[in-house]
């Protein structure tokens, strides 16, 4: 019997590693390279859950923006899971992305959310004060992450499938 | 008028020629789907979007995840799809009888202008926000720089103040205990357990007095540039003065000791004299510290408008790789278990620099060293030549000189100059504090007035310039702590006819005091 699968969206301003994310958690690879995504990429990746079960997760690596658009709008629909992303070096990021969360809560008022802040490899330059984290998870998860070293990584995918499935 | 005919209907082979054109740009690939997501029929070319026939089902799938979650209840448009194969399409689903149509149609070309136009637009963005993040970090750095600069500066001058102030407070207990080792040592019955004892006694106090001596320099050449004080310079009295305060301490340690004047006659040297006497006692002291055995020779000489003073000792030397490291403030140059802060030399580097001379030295390892130092004269420096301390500015009192007034709030020293006063027969009163001096010096005007300047409430300087203001007429001798011309100008302007300063040479005050009754 295949596994239950949700669409589960990135969303976050461009540059703070949704992309690199993605071809990490799915792949297992990473590039220095930075490539901006125009439109969106869908991957797919079934997650075994430690209760046994598994939940497929089809991942839309949406167009980095501050903002929502028509055009996100449309691609958001039928989502299940938003994994917000901000990049902890620039601290304006992590304003875009709950932003994003506020606007698309019009769309998607039910759907699971976990706050990414990532580049977590560059911790030594974070603008975002450890402070401001212990704040924001009062009223959501909050995961740390590293694409370039992959820490956080599959524990963000893992804790979505979870809430996916209870 | 002739122009191009309108026609508000494309004609349908016009229509057909359209539909081919558009048709081959997009290269769509219609895909026919029964209810239940099995492909029923396929339009075009599956391999451009990465649709393996033998996986059709694979391919069908992931279709088919695109519209997870949507409500299928009418037409649903998602652009810049990337497929399988990483290509981009626009993909459209569209409703029909009995299932549904998935069209794609390709949207590469346009994807790739785009994004080369966002990659622009972001990466500008990026590098902008780090070189603002790079900028605020320098500013920030600058600033810290600037208060550490500042909380440094601050330190500094808080360490100079202290050691200016313990070097200026040194001299005034260091003015008793010369004063009372002088009467002592003039004792001639005083057995040789006691000679030995004030030898040791001398020995001690002279180290504190030449330490506390390059404090105060180090301490005054941080703050400011040391302004030259050329004045006409005793240079007998000097000799005189240094070999009484270094020959017992030569000799105590088995050390052959002589100081001697070469002279011209005429043409008074015009030195800065307290910078003079601190170079030699610098050197001098140096080199008993570090000569074993053998001797220390000094020799002065006051040639064609330059004095060239030597001190040659026959001591531990100073190696070629050391040569300029002993020039150097707190640095001992190896010699560290021989005592001494390491001031000596740095200091008297300075004090040449400024008198504009000249330093060389020759030394050899295990058999000694020699400085030898040019001084040029400084009349040049000065369109009016200052007095030498020990002359008058003015003998203006009429009578006979045969009371003195001493006024000084530390009961040894007023208690020492009594001593030395009553000892060649004047009379003595002492008073402790100016405002009594004043009432003192007017109802039974004195002959001399030895005056300390740092007195508790009004200054020594005040109460000479009010005693002046009042008509006083005596003979006022300043005495301070402070060994600077500046100091010494302020005593004079205020009324002083000599200017003093601790530790006083008993002997050069005594004749001082005696010249100023004979003068009378």
């Amino acid at each position: 019997m295949s596994a239950t699968a949700s669409k589960v969206c990135l969303l976050g301003d461009f540059g703070v590693g949704k992309t690199s994310l993605v071809a990490r958690y799915v792949r297992n690879t990473f590039s220095d390279n930075y490539l901006t995504t125009v439109g969106v990429k869908v991957d797919s990746k079934e997650v075994p859950l430690p209760d046994g079960a598994a939940r497929k997760l089809v991942i839309w690596d949406i167009a980095g923006k501050s903002g929502l658009d028509a055009l996100n709008m449309s691609y958001l629909r039928g989502a299940s899971g938003l994994l917000l992303v901000a990049d902890g070096t620039r601290e304006a990021t992590l304003r875009s992305a709950v932003d994003l969360l506020l606007q698309s809560r019009t769309l998607l008022p039910d759907a699971h959310a976990i706050l990414l802040i990532n580049k977590l490899d560059l911790v030594d330059r974070w603008e975002v004060a450890p402070a401001t984290l212990v704040e924001l998870r009062k009223s959501m998860p909050v995961i740390e992450t590293s694409a370039r070293q992959g820490d956080g990584v599959e524990q963000a995918f893992l804790e979505m499938a979870t809430r996916l499935n209870a | 008028m002739n122009g191009p005919s309108v026609n508000d209907r494309i004609s349908p082979e016009l229509e057909r020629q359209i539909g081919r054109l558009l048709f081959e740009k997009m290269q769509p690939l219609l895909l026919e789907f029964d209810r239940d997501w099995h492909l029923v029929n396929l339009h075009g070319d599956a391999a451009l979007f990465g649709f393996a026939p033998d996986n059709a089902a694979n391919s069908v799938q992931q279709l088919q995840d695109l519209f997870l979650g949507m409500p299928m209840d009418g037409a649903i448009d998602l652009p810049f799809v990337q497929m399988p194969n990483g290509r981009n399409a626009h993909v459209h689903l569209m409703l029909v009888d009995g299932g549904h149509q998935v069209l794609l149609i390709d949207a590469q070309g346009e994807h790739d202008r785009q994004q080369a136009q966002q990659q622009v637009g972001n990466e500008s963005f990026l590098i902008a926000q780090q070189k603002d993040k790079a900028v605020r970090q320098l500013r920030q750095i600058r600033s810290e720089l600037e208060s550490q600069r500042n909380r440094l500066q601050e330190a500094n001058a808080l360490k100079n103040a202290l050691i200016a102030t313990l070097s200026h407070d040194f001299r005034t207990p260091l003015a008793s205990i010369f004063g009372y080792l002088h009467l002592l040592e003039e004792e001639p019955d005083a057995p040789l357990e006691t000679r030995n004892s004030l030898r040791a006694l001398r020995r001690n106090a002279n180290y504190l007095f030449a330490l506390a001596e390059n404090l105060l320099e180090y301490a005054r050449s941080e703050t400011r540039s040391s302004l030259l004080a050329p004045v006409v310079t005793d240079l007998e009295m000097m000799v005189e003065d240094l070999d009484q305060m270094f020959r017992v301490q030569a000799e105590d340690v088995g050390l052959g000791f002589s100081i001697t004047l070469d002279r011209e006659p005429g043409n008074p040297p015009v030195l800065d004299e307290l910078r003079l006497r601190q170079i030699l006692v610098n050197l001098i002291a140096n080199a008993i510290r570090y000569t074993q055995s053998g001797s220390v020779k000094v020799s002065l000489a006051w040639r064609g408008g330059s004095l060239v003073l030597s001190v040659r000792d026959t001591g531990v030397g100073i190696a070629q790789e050391a040569s300029q490291a002993v020039f150097v403030p707190f640095n001992r140059a190896g010699n560290a278990g021989n005592g001494g802060a390491g001031l000596g030399l740095s200091i008297v580097k300075r004090l040449v620099q400024q008198m504009l001379g000249t330093l060389e030295f020759e030394s050899r390892l295990g058999e000694g060293t020699c400085f030898r130092i040019e001084l040029p004269d400084l009349t040049h420096l000065v369109q009016k030549v200052d007095a030498p301390v020990e002359s008058e500015a003015g003998q203006t009192h009429a009578d006979r000189a045969s009371s003195v007034l001493i006024v000084d709030d530390d009961p040894d020293m007023s208690h020492l100059l009594g001593e030395i006063m009553a000892g060649v027969g004047f009379r003595v009163r002492v008073v402790a504090d100016a405002t009594r001096a004043v009432e003192q010096a007017l109802a039974d005007p004195p002959d001399i007035l030895l005056v300390d300047v740092e007195l508790p409430g009004l200054s020594g300087n005040t109460a000479v310039f009010r005693l002046r203001a009042k008509g006083y007429r005596g003979h006022v001798v300043t005495i301070s702590a402070t060994p600077t011309e500046e100091a010494r100008k302020v005593a004079l302007n205020a009324g002083a006819n000599q200017f003093m300063t601790k530790p006083i040479n008993i002997e050069q005050f005594t004749r001082a005091m005696l010249r100023v009754r004979r003068s009378d």
